[in-house]
């Protein structure tokens, strides 16, 4: 069953029907909830509607010289409600964290139609659990996400990205080493072989002053230049969709030697590589019962999609 | 739900619990049980039956099956510093101590992780990583004596939260014990990737008050410290300069490390106490630290300087040297200590506001002071919109308890009003649990109690607390009685 409520009522309605069927709901089509509620720049705080295009979101939030700092690679494509759902982040993660970092309060439908909120509309929260942590990843396997809050950032005033060829897994595992012993604090530290070469790229972003410092140290690295981040969006536009191990940084080339001839991008910093070919990693172990417990709790008419694990 | 035993033991009982972590670490003497008979709110107080002391995950495994064996209640507890009753033994049981498991366990400076025992003191963590330029970001004030356990089962703030996040976005995974003796990791393990599948388990045991089972192993992750610091007093004649000073700093796109505020009466204890060398005569003052590279701070630096003068700042000073700085912010964080000198007894809250409802939210704290008669200091994390009202009152004075407690309430609905929160790190506990349904609707409460029931089907972990209706102390009603 794929449902595309006009409203949060008739979601609701919806879910209490199939509920009492037992029916499976393949898809939620939230289209029709995409405003963005309430935006306060002197906050830095927003909440919008769970169908809301993360790239308009961020168009709304630039005409105050503000961001929600998550850039999966295809913004114009991804609501609020699929970025929750699927915890997706891109390659500014080292700098800024993902979205749960940013996540102050979320509105859900739960299976028997009751919409609740966990979390509220200030930074600073600590009233009741943390509800809303539960939903993100969750592959809408608890409830349909409505509404979410979000502190957001000032936009950094530059931002320049840098790459550098590295011969070899080794040699760049060194680079890598070099610069986080140094007090550079980049934004994006990939490493990436879709264009052909493996290749190093980091991205600094703050004050002119502090880009530009940082700017001068990678130079003295012999990281000097330029690049883009589109590497990303052509890898995840190909086809089959890559697969994804995390490891400890410490391990990262060591690992991507293990899998060999495979096509990837890896976020350095955090140890998490995308790969295209090969064989999926297993998945990291998962405390069962809790997880089953959980979801007979949220779901126990099992109407939502099972968590892929 | 079952209605848990009451919480008492019997000899053999506590027979059970010594053969388990040994005679020297089980607490059952009345007179040495006091100790435990509250936290740092201690307007409600009882006995936990029998406090024990676990040297490891295994005891405490072994401790929580005896517990569910014998359907006692389990309270988990760090160093007692709760603000909120959270480790208060509502009906007795068996408390569980993590002090002795304080060690750290190892420390990955590579790859920026620290794994820890539930008991080790948040400061010993930044203490051992400092020299490589790392730290552990959370930090509150009570930094030196409370443990990462308690500050994963509160979420901990601190002042830098505001830049660098509360106590989740620093927590990597946990052990923990569930009720039912069980013990199991979620999230990141100590050697493997940052991603892991399934539901973030570990994100909602963060903050859950030690209500879903003990804690006994954190691995955190570690910061890069900055590599520089500009850390400045403003001086303002007003709270409302003050207020308004942190509201176009915000504004102005810039993210302090810190934005803290102190109260003309707060700073004068302040001083009193530490001899720092605040004014005594201001109406606020403004920590305002700036931290990052050093390239470009000190124009940050001449931009927050230029905002505080235009709202009126008397002057703007700076530390300029590791000493002044620090010296600062012990006179911040040793604060609440110093208003022994003003009163007896005092509430603290922590009630949060939208940063831009700052000005308005002091203004009202002014009102209540003046309308219930209590003297009310200040001193909060300004930029997170974390107000940190002191009520100060004499407990012998049963009027001014009466008062004090309407003053508390007063402020708590006017965050709740002004679409805050009754708490942004002090928690809820059983202080404030009146409060959650005045903030959260029944079903929000429900779905709370359903993720509850996932972790501990019995509620026989730290019960009576969080929700309302729950059970209140035995200790409560007399005072409340007095009070009334």
């Amino acid at each position: 069953m794929i449902l595309k409520p006009a409203n949060v009522e008739e979601l609701q309605r919806a879910l209490v029907d199939a509920s009492a069927a037992r029916s499976r709901i393949e898809q939620v089509d939230l289209s029709s909830l995409g405003r963005v509620v309430e935006y306060r720049p002197e906050d830095m705080t927003v909440t919008v509607e769970a169908g809301a295009l993360l790239s308009d979101l961020q168009a709304h939030l630039k005409q105050s010289g503000q961001w929600l700092p998550i850039d999966p690679p295809f913004p114009e494509q991804t609501t609020i409600g699929r970025l929750l759902c699927e915890n997706l982040s891109g390659p500014r993660r080292f700098g800024y964290g993902t979205i749960r970092d940013y996540l102050i309060g979320l509105s859900a439908v739960l299976a028997d139609g009751r919409l609740v909120k966990g979390g509220g509309k200030v930074v600073k929260n600590v009233a009741g659990y943390d509800l809303q942590k539960l939903f993100v990843g969750s592959h809408g396997s608890l409830g349909v996400i409505v509404g979410a809050t979000f502190k957001v950032l000032p936009l950094p005033a530059t931002e320049r990205i840098l790459q550098f060829e590295c011969k070899s897994p080794d040699h760049s595992a060194s680079m890598i080493q070099q610069i986080l012993s140094r007090p550079m604090t980049p934004a994006v530290l990939d490493l990436q072989n879709v264009t052909g070469v493996c290749t190093l790229v980091v991205a600094f972003a703050g004050t002119a002053d502090e880009v530009d410092w940082q700017i001068a140290e990678s130079k003295r690295l012999g990281i000097s230049e330029g690049a883009t981040l589109d590497y990303n969006r052509s890898f995840w536009a190909a086809q089959p969709l890559p697969f994804r191990r995390s490891v400890l940084p410490s391990k990262l080339s060591e690992v991507l030697k293990e899998l060999g001839d495979v096509q990837f991008v890896a976020r350095a910093g955090n140890g998490t590589i995308y790969y295209r070919g090969g064989t999926r990693t297993a998945p990291s172990r998962v405390p069962m019962e809790l997880t089953k417990r959980l979801k007979a709790t949220f779901d126990p008419n099992g109407i939502f999609p099972e968590l892929p694990l | 739900m079952a209605e848990v035993a009451p919480g008492k033991l019997n000899p053999a009982q506590v027979q059970e619990l010594c053969s388990i972590v040994g005679k020297e670490h089980v607490i059952s003497a009345e007179q040495e049980l006091l100790v435990y008979e509250c936290d740092a709110y201690t307007l409600e107080k009882n006995l936990p039956g029998v406090v024990v002391l676990p040297n490891n995950t295994v005891e405490v495994a072994a401790v929580v099956q005896f517990a569910a064996k014998h359907n006692l209640p389990i309270i988990p507890r760090g160093a007692g510093t709760s603000l909120s009753g959270t480790v208060l033994a509502v009906t007795g049981g068996v408390m569980i101590g993590l002090t002795r498991m304080n060690r750290i366990l190892n420390i990955d400076y590579q790859n920026r992780r620290a794994f820890v025992e539930a008991g080790c003191v948040n400061a010993w963590v930044t203490n051992a990583v400092k020299t490589q330029g790392l730290l552990f970001a959370p930090d509150p004030s009570s930094q030196s004596a409370c443990t990462i356990g308690g500050n994963v089962a509160t979420n901990s703030g601190g002042p830098h939260t505001l830049k660098y996040g509360v106590t989740t976005n620093h927590i990597l995974g946990l052990e923990i014990v569930l009720p039912d003796g069980q013990v199991v990791w979620l999230g990141t393990e100590a050697d493997g990737g940052e991603d892991v599948d399934g539901y973030d388990l570990r994100g909602a045991v963060i903050g859950c008050e030690g209500m879903f089972g003990v804690v006994t192993r954190v691995l955190v992750r570690l910061i890069r410290a900055p590599q520089a610091y500009k850390t400045m007093l403003g001086v303002f004649e007003t709270v409302d300069h003050a207020s308004q000073t942190v509201s176009d700093i915000i504004a102005a796109g810039i993210v302090p490390g810190a934005l803290e505020m102190m109260d003309k009466l707060i700073t004068q204890a302040v001083e009193a106490a530490y001899h720092f060398g605040f004014p005594l005569d201001a109406g606020a003052v403004l920590i305002i630290e700036l931290d990052g590279l050093a390239a470009g701070l000190d124009a940050q630096a001449d931009q927050v300087i230029g905002i505080c003068r235009k709202n009126r700042a008397r002057e703007v000073r700076s530390a300029n040297t590791d000493q002044e700085r620090a010296d600062l912010w012990k006179s911040r964080k040793r604060a609440f200590g110093a208003i022994g000198r003003l009163s007896p007894n005092f509430i603290t809250q922590d009630g949060v506001v939208p940063r831009s409802k700052l000005p308005e939210m002091m203004q009202f704290v002014q009102k209540c002071s003046a309308e219930f008669g209590l003297r009310i200091p200040n001193v909060f994390h300004a930029g997170d919109g974390n107000i940190h009202p002191l009520i100060l009152y004499d407990e012998r004075e049963p009027d001014q308890v009466r008062r004090a407690l309407k003053a508390s309430d007063a402020i708590l609905q006017k965050c709740i009003d002004l679409g805050g929160s009754v708490t942004g790190e002090h928690g809820i506990g059983v202080e404030k649990i009146d409060f959650m349904g005045r903030q959260f609707s029944k079903d929000d409460l429900d779905a709370m109690r359903m993720l509850r029931k996932v972790f501990d089907p019995e509620s026989r972990c730290n019960p009576h607390k969080m929700f309302p209706g729950s059970k209140r102390c035995a200790d409560f009603a007399p005072r409340k009685q007095i009070a009334a």
